[in-house]
């Protein structure tokens, strides 16, 4: 798995290039001085400072000596010097940089404001102070490079390490009792030795250059030792005679600076620091699978679009198959074989996979699932926010009456900001933190409806006064850190209150709030979906929540729909799963003597659902027959349940119910709370 | 196994104007062998009093015993120990399962002793002693959380302390660590301080219950009765706002009064008298003659009060749940 990750990587050109470089660096630096290393000592008197010739590649200096020669066999100081500068900079750096992790309160922060200091001190000019005071040659050099690289290093360590002893696994060992030293080498710097390595190598590189520079400036390697620095210093006094002498260790220190940079950025990318987006060798994404009772998993051929709408939209032949009695232009949302796919690194996966969703007129949804399930995905595709890499297919996607894959961008940015309204689970992220709230709301109506920035105004004051955010004309004022997390939920809903929406997407609007507020804020949604008779569709992992809120509940298991019941019929639920899930899950009533129901297992990843009924594998029913996919079909007026033996009668209160795999048990007799 | 208790525990962050009292003079005990749920509303608390507990943050005042005597931080056997809502970072990705767990255990004990012991620890939370060798980044939520709880059994504490361990776990797996929990702690007879925001995974595994607000508990007694019978009007609110199937949000609670302040106070300025007057569906907001609550501290003479509740009118809250 990591060594697949590398040979990618070596191919990709960055890699494949900094790779290349770099072994050819390090073979010169091997070889070069034991093979040329006394040719490029010998002088030829009959030959000084001669340009290039069949004889010497690239001209001879002040001595008579091969210049190429020099050049290839100064690969190995160059390069050792930078190295062990470097290494002097990534030790020093490091130890600074965990100190204040390790020492207490007061001296670490001592340790930060030192590094601070230190860092804000240039670097060049700390190089040629150490040069005057360790003495110019190559030890002294090498010592002023490595120091002056070592604040930076350090700060890099230090705000690395912080970040990770900031987290709870630090604590947890701290609350084990484990001594400074062992939580330093095992707990802090293996977690950040990623970002580490990757600037020590972006940093040898640095180190060449500068070392070239302090060589140039005669206050690096000293004669009769010599480096590319020396080298090039030589050269440019003859540079009009013989511009090769120059170019040769100029263009050396700059291919190796550029070897290390680039196997920075490989390994970056390798660790993943960095990602790189790749869509190459996923094959083609199939299209619609229309899953038929009798006719397991076609795949159609089909083509593999980048765009967000570009499922065919067939004709949509099927009559609304809920089992509810409905017209057609009743519907505020219809939605068949709804799916989302994203490349992978092992071809596509489904996410969601052929949802079908209806929402009718002034009708409250809810959307129940665990995380992974795909139920946020699915709100986000219907509103035409899947991320950029989603692939968002659909038999039929209308949206009051208009077929979404049709329209164009402008068309459908003009449809969905005035009639649909989302409101997130962190409203903190939704919003934008440097803009004032009312300033935040106004813009909707200002863009899609071309309000004066006065009426827009008022108009957002009047709509947090609606959602009941107390003092609203100053709280408009006001930026979104300054709200609490209810209130600034509220103030989301008020946001999609600016136009009047028709449908209101809720995608656990409550999860980050305290029951109490919770209540509220649910209180505020259903009042307004009341007021303004929109629809309102509430994702939530949280059946309860759901259930106290919505007419009609889909419950939604890795991807595809599995149940879909009135509220009222949630006592009866008959796919095991939504059964195992109310049994599962302890509320006020819950026998506590008893031990819990539970669900083996845990919910498939898309990318490895099992075939047929995803589910199987948890649950105590399966058998041979569930390795066919189940489609939704009645199993009781207005519930539908993609289940080859859906469960009737109550569902117990307690674990075992059902433990027995029995088929279309008839109603049973037992405890119901 | 042993008490903890707290007493007078006092912890505050900052200084000058922005100093938060989040602990605020609690007098807590958890008896040997028991668990005591603490619940309350995000911000209340909870997290800091266990961290203090622990060291992770130093009490401002107050004395935290273990039967009776102080709690020894010193290095070597920790004997409180902790575990975290967030099992995907209370867990070191570089550190093997049995490493992780074996670092916890007491000094002095060979490599094979310890192997054994991660064996023994694995199975007891129901997982194969062969995910000793794996590191975290295979591992789901909720073997996470068990691998979590094997590391603090690990050190063989006296007490534990659970910080919202199941809120970051998917619904499905939540009840399958509720059981592990309740099982251990009848099996070692453990000692445990449940800290929960949800009343209902509160109830199912404490003995106890002590409800927190602002930094203060408000109420504290015999989990069945402070359900039943809550003395406090927070500890109302909370149950009537616990989302139950089978109401609906029609269904209107006292505290839905529109009178009343939706939020939580901040901290940075609790209100005079009673900490939460201005939410209270019992308080001078809605009974205007009750002008007490705004003026005296009801955290006076809590003690005397059934539940030990912090509430002027404690003795006569009509309330109950079905
Ligand atoms: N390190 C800190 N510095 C400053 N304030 C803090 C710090 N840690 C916590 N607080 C504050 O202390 C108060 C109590 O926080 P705490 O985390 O204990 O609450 P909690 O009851 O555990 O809440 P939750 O249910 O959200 O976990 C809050 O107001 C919080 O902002
Ligand atoms: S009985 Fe079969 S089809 Fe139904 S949920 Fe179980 S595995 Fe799936
Ligand atoms: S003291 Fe007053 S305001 Fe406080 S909880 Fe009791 S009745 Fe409510
Ligand atoms: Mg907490």
């Amino acid at each position: 798995m990591r060594l697949t990750h590398w040979l990618n990587a070596l191919r990709s050109p960055v890699g494949a290039v900094s790779a290349t470089l770099l072994s050819a660096f390090i073979v010169l630096a091997l070889i070069a001085p034991i093979i040329w290393g006394d040719a490029a000592e010998q002088t030829d008197p009959s030959a000084l400072s001669q340009g290039p010739s069949a004889e010497h590649f690239l001209g001879t200096d002040g001595l008579g000596r091969d210049i190429w020669m020099r050049v290839l066999v100064a690969t190995r100081t160059s390069l050792g010097l930078a190295v062990l500068a470097t290494l002097i900079a990534v030790s020093i750096g490091t130890l600074l940089g965990v100190l204040p992790a390790v020492l207490g309160r007061r001296a670490g922060r001592l340790a930060v404001a030192l590094v601070n200091l230190a860092v804000a001190f240039p670097a060049l000019l700390l190089a040629l102070f150490f040069a005057v005071i360790f003495g110019i040659g190559a030890k002294g050099a090498v010592l002023a490079i490595g120091i002056a690289g070592a604040p930076s290093f350090a700060r890099l360590v230090q705000t690395n390490v912080a970040a990770v002893a900031g987290r709870d696994f630090v604590s947890a060992a701290r609350v084990a009792g484990v001594g400074r030293v062992r939580l330093v080498f095992r707990h802090l710097l293996p977690n950040v030795g990623e970002p580490l390595v990757v600037n020590a190598t972006v940093m040898a590189g640095g180190a060449l250059l500068a070392f070239a520079g302090l060589s140039f400036l005669g206050i690096g390697v000293q004669p009769p030792t010599y480096d590319w620095g020396r080298l090039l210093g030589e050269g440019l006094s003859r540079i009009y005679l013989n511009p090769a002498a120059a170019l040769a260790p100029g263009v050396a220190v700059v291919l190796a600076g550029l070897a290390f940079t680039l196997l920075g950025e490989t390994i970056a990318q390798v660790v993943g620091l960095r990602t790189t987006a790749r869509r190459g060798h996923l094959g083609v994404l199939p299209t619609l699978r229309r899953r038929e009772p009798d006719e397991p998993t076609t795949t159609q051929p089909g083509s593999n679009g980048a765009s967000v709408y570009d499922g065919v939209s067939t004709q949509h032949a099927a009559a609304s198959t809920d089992g509810s009695t409905v017209r057609p232009d009743d519907a505020v949302l219809v939605a068949r074989d709804l799916t989302v796919s994203f490349p992978g690194p092992r071809g596509w996966t489904h996410p969601v996979d052929g949802v079908d969703l209806t929402v009718h007129r002034g009708e409250t949804v809810g959307i129940v699932g665990e995380s992974g399930s795909g139920k946020s995905l699915t709100a986000l595709a219907v509103a035409r926010l899947a991320p950029e890499e989603a692939v968002v297919r659909a038999s039929t996607l209308n949206f009051l009456g208009t077929s979404l894959p049709d329209r164009s961008d402008a068309e459908l940015r003009r449809l969905l900001g005035t009639s649909m309204a989302m409101v997130f689970q962190d409203p903190m992220t939704s919003f934008n933190p440097s803009m004032r709230v009312g300033r935040q709301l106004a813009e909707v109506t200002r863009t899609h409806e071309g309000h004066s920035r006065r009426a827009a105004w008022d108009r957002a004051v009047d709509r947090l006064r609606k959602v009941r955010v107390p003092a609203a004309e100053r709280r408009a004022a006001q930026y979104p850190h300054e709200f609490s997390g209810g209130m600034r939920q509220r103030a989301m809903i008020g946001m999609g209150l600016m136009s009047s929406p028709d449908l209101v997407i809720a995608d656990e609007p409550t999860t980050a709030l305290d029951v109490t507020v919770q209540r509220q804020v649910l209180r505020l949604l259903r009042e307004v979906q009341r007021e303004s008779g929109a629809a309102v569709v509430l994702i939530s992992h949280d059946i309860a929540v759901v259930s106290q809120m919505c007419e009609r509940i889909v419950v939604m298991y890795s991807g595809r729909v599995v149940e879909e019941l009135p509220v009222d019929r949630l006592a009866e639920a008959a796919h095991p799963y939504t059964r195992a899930l109310l049994g599962s899950v302890p509320d006020l009533a819950t026998d506590v003597d008893r031990p819990l129901a539970t669900i083996p297992g845990r919910p498939p990843d898309p990318g490895a659902r099992p075939p047929g009924c995803a589910f199987a594998p948890r649950c105590a029913f399966a058998d041979d027959t569930c390795t066919a996919p189940p489609v939704l079909e009645d199993v009781a007026p207005r519930q539908r349940a993609a289940c080859w033996h859906p469960q009737s009668g109550p569902v117990a209160p307690s674990p075992l119910a059902g433990a027995e795999p029995a088929v279309d048990v008839p109603t049973r007799t037992g405890g119901q709370p | 196994m042993k008490e903890l208790e707290f007493r007078d525990v006092t912890v505050r962050f900052g200084t000058g104007h922005g100093t938060v009292t989040a602990v605020d003079g609690v007098d807590l005990t958890v008896p040997a062998g028991s668990v005591v749920g603490l619940v309350g509303e995000s911000g209340s608390g909870k997290s800091t009093l266990a961290k203090a507990a622990v060291g992770l943050v130093p009490e401002s005042g107050g004395e935290i015993l273990l039967d009776g005597r102080p709690v020894r931080r010193t290095r070597g056997r920790r004997t409180l120990q902790m575990v975290f809502q967030d099992p995907y970072s209370s867990l070191n990705p570089r550190m093997s399962v049995g490493d992780s767990i074996a670092e916890a255990m007491p000094r002095g004990r060979g490599r094979k002793e310890r192997r054994a012991e991660v064996a023994r620890l694995l199975e007891l939370v129901e997982l194969d002693a062969s995910r000793a060798g794996s590191l975290p980044g295979g591992l789901s939520g909720g073997q996470r959380q068990r691998v979590a709880l094997a590391r603090a059994l690990a050190a063989e504490p006296e007490v534990i302390l659970a910080d919202e361990i199941t809120s970051a776990l998917d619904v499905s797996v939540q009840g399958a660590v509720l059981n592990l929990v309740r099982d251990l702690q009848r099996r070692l007879g453990l000692s445990i301080l449940f800290i929960s925001h949800n009343l209902s995974v509160v109830r199912y595994v404490s003995d106890l219950i002590a409800v927190m607000y602002l930094g203060r508990i408000v109420e504290f007694g015999p989990a069945a009765e402070v359900l039943s019978a809550p003395r406090h009007p927070y500890t109302q609110t909370l149950l009537d706002a616990a989302p139950r199937v089978g109401t609906s949000l029609d269904d209107a609670v006292p505290a839905d009064r529109s009178e009343l302040d939706g939020e939580p106070p901040s901290p940075h300025d609790p209100p005079s008298g009673c900490a939460f007057h201005r939410r209270c569906p019992y308080g001078p907001l809605v009974l205007p003659e009750r002008t007490i609550c705004a003026e005296d501290d009801p955290m006076t003479g809590a003690d005397t009060r059934p539940h030990r509740a912090a509430c002027h009118f404690a003795a006569d809250l009509e309330v109950s749940i079905p």
